[in-house]
């Protein structure tokens, strides 16, 4: 198969996430609960797990990283943290469901949508720049659009939070493992990512790097392995937000994949994934029917390409390139904002994504079936 | 053999209390509290040699760590907190 979608969950992953994972699997009790070994062992897996992904993200320490099941979830945990019924808050014009929905559960709540064109951080910032003011709780921004593989100027949106003092919560689903992911530097509240896309971590695990202030309220409850006696949660990290049994083989797979990520290096993913998205642009621009949505200045994309063929369903022509081996993503994306954006609304797009086991001859295998669309 | 145990706020807490000490060169093992001294329920300590807890402490201070409480082992195997 080829596979293009890695913006959905990186398919390929290296060979010794799966080792760890079986490993844990037979190896690994609950981390803390026990004196013996196995408990001991999946303890020191775990916390260094943390270092590892303390030190990719910027983060203060092992302690502001929190384990998630997903990036959903430790958005949820962020936004219930810090916003609640009839405050306002400032978004981005790419965010995913993943923020949208879980802001419109929360009753009377003002949502403000920093958009103006597509692909300009300019336009982008200026827009932040107006619509933060006094009564702004939080802002919440996507690194890099799911649909667009547009990166957002998220550093100076993090100056202007400061300098506002308005808290800030990062989406970095599309972002942790290919672009530098700053947690302390940004002074962001909270930064968000899943452990299965660019950290090549298995399906099942999130991470939610706190900001050295954060104090977020528990999303769940119940037994952490310390202060057993009280009936509250504990009030410290990372305890205070990992109620119940931990996913020890998603773990383990993850800390093998953030390995991974810190021993090839963030520069050199995204290099390469930027060289697969050109080749495959520069090979899509040449048919007559393809409408690519990509910024004209290539510095603000990554391993994202959305495109469309004039006159043909997106759903069908990915279903179709499905049929033949070639794994892509149409739709909306979970993100209608971007497509709003893009006026793609009714159409959606067809979305290629790369990782760092993406192949130039992957890339090449598309443009030669869409070459011959007509046969699709 | 007499030793201390810091007792600290969580696991993780521990295992970063116990990674600055060895990496200063002192003998640091995670272990959960005894009942005895856990005050709230269960907890972890980082078990150190009675001669090293000066030392310990020093390294600690200097990254801006503290341990919830210390407990000296008694000769008869009861714990008694350490008043700093």
């Amino acid at each position: 198969m080829i596979y293009l979608d890695s913006a959905a969950t990186s398919l390929q992953k290296p060979p010794e996430v799966a080792r760890a994972m079986a490993q844990a699997v037979s190896r690994y009790a609950s981390p803390g609960r026990g004196g013996y070994s196995a408990s001991a062992a999946a303890a020191e897996c775990a916390f260094r797990c943390r270092t590892e992904l303390a030190g990719l993200l910027g983060a203060a320490g092992p302690e502001q990283i929190i384990f998630t099941s997903s990036a959903t979830h430790g958005l949820n945990i962020a936004i219930r943290s810090l916003v609640s019924s009839g405050d306002q808050v400032v978004i981005s014009g790419y965010e995913h469901n993943a923020v949208t929905r879980t802001l419109e559960s929360i009753p009377n709540l003002e949502v403000r949508v920093a958009a103006t064109k597509l692909f300009s951080q300019e336009a982008d910032l200026e827009a932040f720049r107006s619509q933060i003011d006094r009564q702004t709780k939080a802002v919440i921004c996507t690194h890099v659009s799911n649909v667009f593989g547009y990166i957002l100027p998220i550093g100076e949106i993090a100056t202007l939070c400061r300098e506002r003092g308005v808290p800030l919560i990062v989406d970095a689903s599309q972002s942790a493992g290919v672009l530098p992911v700053k947690t302390e530097e940004w002074k962001a509240a909270y930064v968000a990512m899943p452990g299965h896309k660019g950290l090549y971590g298995p399906q099942g695990t999130g991470i939610l790097a706190c900001g050295k202030e954060s104090n977020p309220t528990p999303l769940l409850t119940g037994g952490t392995g310390s202060e057993s006696r009280m009936q509250q949660m504990p009030s410290y990290l990372p305890d205070s937000q990992e109620a119940g049994t931990h996913n020890m083989p998603g773990i383990a797979g993850l800390h093998a994949g953030v390995q991974f990520v810190r021993r090839i290096g963030t520069e050199r993913i995204l290099a390469h994934e930027r060289q697969l998205i050109r080749t495959l642009a520069e090979q899509l621009n040449m048919l007559p029917d393809v409408k690519l949505y990509l910024p004209g200045n290539r510095a603000v994309q990554s391993g994202v390409l959305s495109f469309r063929i004039e006159g043909r369903d997106c759903e069908t022509v990915s279903e179709q390139l499905g049929q033949r081996g070639i794994a892509l993503r149409a739709g909306l994306h979970c993100a209608p904002l971007a497509h709003q954006l893009a006026g793609t609304s009714e159409t959606g797009t067809i979305r290629a994504s790369v990782s760092a086991f993406s192949r130039q001859m992957d890339v090449m295998a598309l443009a030669a079936a869409l070459r011959n669309k007509m046969e699709i | 053999m007499v030793y201390y145990l810091l007792i600290c706020r969580s696991l993780t807490y521990a295992q970063r209390t116990a990674a600055v000490l060895e990496r200063a060169g002192i003998s640091a093992h995670i272990l959960r509290s005894p009942a005895a001294i856990s005050t709230t329920g269960c907890s972890h300590s980082v078990k150190i040699s009675q001669r090293r807890l000066a030392q310990a402490l020093v390294v600690l201070k200097k990254v801006e760590m503290t341990p919830k409480q210390i407990y000296m082992t008694e000769a008869d195997g009861s714990y008694r907190e350490v008043r700093l």
